[in-house]
């Protein structure tokens, strides 16, 4: 590959990573980190990006690894999406990793690299948007925790490693809903998130695809957080329809706007969205519609563990100490 | 027969001709211009040669032979020049060869161009208006085509008129272009290309290198797909032209990108129909309009206009027909040959017009089909009487009579639903339709053309002493099958086990473009000649060996025969083993097999054009998302007019494979082009079907030997193309009620406000043609 002639730099730590992303910049290098290689080495090869340092993260096993505490899960910046599909910990989250791509490009492609490119229809992004997720970065200023959105929204610190993602455990069910041009492997034109949070009685949902980056619903959450009947966690198909005319209007009135894509209609995508919003709430609340199965359901209590083995680990990667497994009687999948 | 380069594409492992490495090869890549119009100043290379790695760096003034190149006329540059303009965003300026890609790129950078950008013509409705510009000294009408059958002015009580548009679709072929061009010793130069006419090939390369062809040789290398996008040089004139000026081999090869800017595209196309009819359905008159985008050069485009118009009225008796069509330059990407060659088009209009005039009536579509469908005998618009076999009326009859699929099943996943596990339908929400289209495509080269192909066959002793035959054609094998069908019809016709396919070069005179539905039927015929050729030879070596009479060995076969390895004659008391009779030597022949011919359109576009027709007929099942317009193709049935069928596995393989390619055209394939450049040159915004779109296919071929072909084939690669696409169209248009003369049909057709689908979104200024000649 013409761009190997540059060097290509394997650190083992978090540590050795900054120092070498800090120590190329110092040089007047520049230096790219890798990640899983879907979006930066196709831009490698168009020759849309130039650089003359590869800094790859595969051997940074502490980037490699899942957690839950207490209340929180973390989610280091090497798990790829097929790690995510089958963790059961974050039954909305593994549905956004699922419809990620192809196979192909969910067994690579990892969290770090989805926040290194920050796509603005990245479906991880919209997912964690609406899961109030933070972003752990470190740079050589030291180790930093920011919203995502906040995240997003500022330029990306060209010294920093993103580390980890952060999200409250879930405290109900949740949905990744999104649309393109055929039945399969494809990116988002439109995508919405829906995570209901039964326990603080909230209700947060995220748009994808049409403004610049995930759009929380703000007005749309605080109409559901009063229509929903929290003892049950359900609501009137009439809420559904509500609460995708208020998406609909909050997306029309979005600025600024992602251009619209080669096939598509600006019209379209407003209309879609509510949509995929309304559907998305009637997937988590309208028990008439959400059948058990097509809703990510609501998790049994689990109990507390802390970081999980990773499960999976390239050919030149050794094994990690298996992490104390993981038991939330959900089955054999259950700790993966 | 399986196919013997199957295993190593499953693979991975199969060379591809972008993978081919010679050693000492420079990495050339190309420079192309931004601008749908431009002249340009100046171009300064200067900087460009200084950059380390560069070996040499080619344009417009190091063309030493013809400046322009074309299949049909040769008015393409094969460099944007300086004196002359650039007429589309992706023409080619210059081309850099050096020691790799990453310093042939850096140089592309380097290469400093002056343009001086010009408005450029992008609505094909204006490209013949007296304000604009003259693009090219060869004009802007590239083909006028006007058919006047029957009476004017006759027509039926029932009318149905409208305005349809269909989008541009591109190949989208695996391996993107690449050639290795290699300077040879005696001056001339060597090439091995991903192509899909050799000779064709041969001849603008010679031209533009001021070469005579002898010297220019031309060796097929590993094709990864084509439908026609190979049929114009894309990569080969400025390889050849790098190879010399460095003395040295060279690779040069398109990523994705290029690739999608690369080659002519199917002609996106306008038509304004109407069809008229008596009252309990018999067609009466059909006027048709067809306007063709052919972009900035000719390519094939007036060969595909002429297939085009011929069949607009679709396979139907029509008594008056007044067809009308137009191929005219734009400052958009060239179109050219595609799959279907122009008919996937016109079977778009005419089948969405028999659908409504089925409605008008009050009939079933099907019944309408089979009232009017074609037989032979029957007098086509051309005044070309139908020969036969076309057995349009059983297949329509065929495919409505397959089973249909069962209803939507419950699946909460969502992946069996429109949109896919990801978009999670609400079943309740999904609606489903079901469409039928007929269609007849034009079988070889037509319009009086002689598109001969030649083969030669050696029969000798292998090594080890047994029967072993070399065959020796240019068909250039791009996925087609002509791999197994020339090596089935060498079996078949020397009764021996052994044969050896050699490589499709320009050592043997040409078989003509792997294109029009046509190598089975020619090279096929052209094996198959040489392969008799051979045997009479060696039968009347054998009868003159064993001393039969003069008139014996004459007309040695019909006393002797030759089967399993053997020479036998029962009545001369004869035997003799294959081998036996190749100790006296190898035995060799040459065929030229041509088709029986045609003639030039006249005046009113009277002739007989054709050489012979296939036709197929599909049904489609579509479910709708009502609320966000999502499509999937539930099912998919086929019932094709096939002639003879050689491999049965192969003749699969092109109509599920034509299937699939027409079901991108109805749902998502289009290249878009914004002010005449494209802006979705990739496969993530360049969407085709994957194997979660395309559904089983339930194919029924229809096996009617055409009697002037090598054992009665009929090509099959392009029919099916043709029909999957209205089929579906139709599905959705009763799935929805919607009229749909847009295609690819888009989600927001299907939701957005009723006239959400313009045939042209200004159609209210100048109706779909705008100004030109009428
Ligand atoms: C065919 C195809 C289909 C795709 N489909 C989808 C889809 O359906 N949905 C979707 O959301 N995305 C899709 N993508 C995009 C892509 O897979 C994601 O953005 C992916 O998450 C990128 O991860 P990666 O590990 O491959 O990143 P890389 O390519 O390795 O890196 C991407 C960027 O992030 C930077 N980076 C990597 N790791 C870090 C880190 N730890 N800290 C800071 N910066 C970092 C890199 O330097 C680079 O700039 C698709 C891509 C392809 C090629």
């Amino acid at each position: 590959m013409h761009w190997s002639a540059s060097g290509m730099l394997r650190p083992s730590t978090v540590g050795e990573a900054v120092e070498m992303l800090s120590a190329a910049r110092a040089a007047g290098l520049e230096a790219a980190l890798l990640g899983g290689g879907t979006d930066l080495v196709p831009a490698l090869r168009a020759g849309q990006r130039q650089v003359q340092t590869i800094i790859g993260l595969r051997r940074v096993l502490e980037l490699r690894v899942r957690g839950a505490g207490a209340d929180r899960l973390t989610i280091g910046a090497g798990v790829t999406y097929t790690d995510l599909v089958g963790w059961s910990l974050s039954p909305g989250l593994a549905r956004a990793a699922r419809v990620v791509g192809s196979a192909q490009i969910r067994n690579t492609g990892t969290v770090g690299g989805a926040l290194g490119s920050a796509r603005p229809a990245s479906d991880l992004l919209t997912f964690l948007t609406a899961a109030d997720a933070e972003v752990l970065t470190v740079s050589p200023r030291g180790p930093r925790r920011q919203p995502l959105a906040r995240f997003l929204a500022a330029r990306p610190e060209p010294d920093a490693l993103v580390t980890a993602v952060r999200l409250a455990r879930p405290g109900g069910p949740a949905t990744y809903l999104k649309i393109g041009g055929r039945q399969a492997a494809y990116p988002a034109e439109v995508s919405c998130a829906v995570v209901v949070d039964r326990v603080r009685h909230t209700l947060a949902c995220a748009v994808g695809g049409i403004g610049r980056q995930p759009v929380r619903m703000v007005e749309a959450e605080a109409y559901a957080q009063a229509a929903v009947d929290w003892a049950t966690g359900t609501v009137s198909s009439a809420a559904a329809a509500r609460f995708a005319d208020l998406v609909t209007e909050a997306t029309q009135a979005l600025t600024p706007t992602l251009p619209v894509g080669p096939h598509g209609s600006a019209r379209y995508r407003i209309h879609a969205a509510g949509v995929l919003a309304g559907r998305a709430f009637a997937r988590c609340l309208n028990p008439a519609i959400a059948r058990p199965a097509l809703a990510a359901t609501l998790l049994p209590a689990a109990p507390h563990s802390d970081f999980l083995r990773p499960d999976t680990f390239g050919p030149d990667t050794p094994h990690a100490d298996p992490a104390t497994p993981h038991v939330d009687g959900t089955g054999p999948q259950g700790a993966r | 027969m399986r196919r013997p380069d199957g295993p190593a594409k499953v693979h991975g492992r199969f060379r591809y001709v972008g993978d081919l490495q010679v050693p000492g090869m420079l990495h050339a890549r190309t420079l192309r211009s931004p601008h749908p119009r431009a002249r340009i100043r100046h171009l300064d290379t200067a900087a460009a040669r200084r950059v380390p790695g560069v070996a040499v760096l080619v344009t417009a003034a190091d063309v030493p032979g013809l400046a322009t190149y074309g299949l049909i006329v040769a008015d393409q540059p094969v460099f944007g020049g300086v004196r002359g303009e650039v007429r589309y965003a992706g023409e080619p300026v210059a081309a850099v060869a050096a020691v790799d890609a990453r310093a042939a790129r850096h140089a592309l950078a380097a290469i400093e161009v002056d343009y001086e950008p010009l408005p450029p013509v992008t609505d094909p409705r204006r490209a013949l208006a007296a304000d604009t510009p003259t693009l090219h000294p060869n004009g802007n009408l590239f083909r006028e085509i006007d058919i006047r059958h029957g009476e004017d002015g006759v027509h039926g009580p029932v009318v149905v008129e409208d305005d349809y548009a269909i989008g541009m679709q591109d190949q989208a072929f695996l391996a993107p272009e690449a050639a290795v061009a290699i300077p040879a010793a005696d001056g001339g130069i060597d090439l091995l290309v991903a192509t899909q006419w050799l000779h064709s090939d041969r001849e603008q390369i010679a031209a533009c290198l001021a070469l005579p062809e002898q010297l220019v040789r031309l060796t097929l290398a590993g094709v990864g797909g084509a439908f026609g996008g190979r049929e114009d040089i894309t990569v080969q004139i400025h390889a050849a032209l790098l190879a010399r000026a460095a003395g040295a081999p060279v690779r040069i090869a398109y990523d994705r990108v290029e690739s999608f800017l690369g080659h002519p595209h199917r002609h996106p196309a306008r038509m304004r129909l109407r069809h008229t009819a008596t009252h309990d359905g018999e067609l009466v008159s059909v006027t048709a309009r067809v306007l063709l985008d052919g972009g900035a050069y000719a390519s094939s485009s007036p060969a595909v206009l002429a297939n085009a118009i011929t069949h607009a009225a679709g396979p139907y008796r029509v008594p008056h027909a007044r067809l009308h069509g137009l191929v005219v330059r734009t400052n958009n990407p060239p179109c050219g040959a595609m799959r279907g060659f122009g008919v996937p088009q016109v079977t778009i209009g005419h089948e969405a017009q028999m659908d409504r005039l089925a409605d008008a009536l009050g009939l079933d579509p099907v019944g309408l089909r089979v009232r009017n469908a074609l037989q032979p005998g029957d007098v086509l618009p051309t005044g070309q009487v139908l020969g036969g076999p076309l057995p349009a009326r059983e297949l329509i009859t065929l495919v409505a009579a397959r089973p249909l699929p069962p209803p939507a099943k419950h699946d909460p996943t969502g992946l069996s639903l429109p949109g896919g596990l990801p978009a999670m339908a609400e079943p309740s929400r999904v609606r489903r339709g079901i469409g039928y289209a007929l269609a007849y495509k034009n079988l070889l080269f037509s319009e009086g053309v002689d598109d001969a192909s030649t083969a030669r066959v050696r029969l000798a002793l292998a090594a080890d002493g047994t029967p072993h035959a070399q065959v020796h054609s240019a068909c250039a094998e791009v996925g087609q099958g002509f791999v197994t069908i020339a090596a089935q019809i060498a079996r078949t016709e020397l009764g021996i086990d052994q044969i050896e396919l050699l490589p499709a070069d320009t050592a043997v005179a040409s078989a003509g473009s792997t294109s029009a539905s046509r190598q089975t039927w020619m090279s096929g015929g052209a094996v198959r000649g040489a392969c008799a050729a051979v045997v009479d030879r060696l039968l009347a070596r054998v009868a003159r060996a064993a001393g039969l009479p003069g008139p014996v060995v004459e007309t040695a076969r019909r006393s002797l025969t030759i089967t399993g390895g053997q020479i036998v004659g029962a009545e001369v008391g004869l035997r003799m083993s294959v081998a036996d009779a190749l100790a006296m030597g190898p035995v060799e022949a040459e065929y030229t097999f041509h088709h029986r011919r045609t003639t030039a359109l006249g005046a009113a576009g009277q002739g007989d054009p054709h050489v012979a027709f296939a036709a197929a007929a599909h049904r489609a099942v579509v479910d709708v998302d009502l609320d966000l317009g999502l499509v999937r193709v539930v099912s998919m049935a086929l019932a094709q007019d096939c002639g003879t069928v050689l491999n049965p596995l192969a003749l699969r393989g092109q109509v599920e494979g034509g299937t699939a390619q027409g079901l991108g055209l109805a749902v998502m394939e289009e290249l878009v082009t914004d002010a005449g450049r494209v802006v979705n040159p990739t496969f993530h915004d360049y969407l085709i079907p994957t194997a979660a779109d395309v559904p089983d296919l339930d194919f029924v071929a229809v096996t009617e030997p055409q009697p002037d072909a090598p054992y009665g084939v009929k090509g099959v690669g392009e029919a099916p193309t043709c029909t999957a696409t209205p089929a579906i169209i139709a599905a959705i248009r009763a799935a929805v009620g919607r009229d749909l003369r847009r295609v690819p049909v888009r989600p927001h057709h299907l939701v957005g406000p009723p006239d959400a689908d313009p045939p042209d979104a200004d159609a209210a200024s100048g109706g779909p043609f705008g100004e030109g000649p009428s």
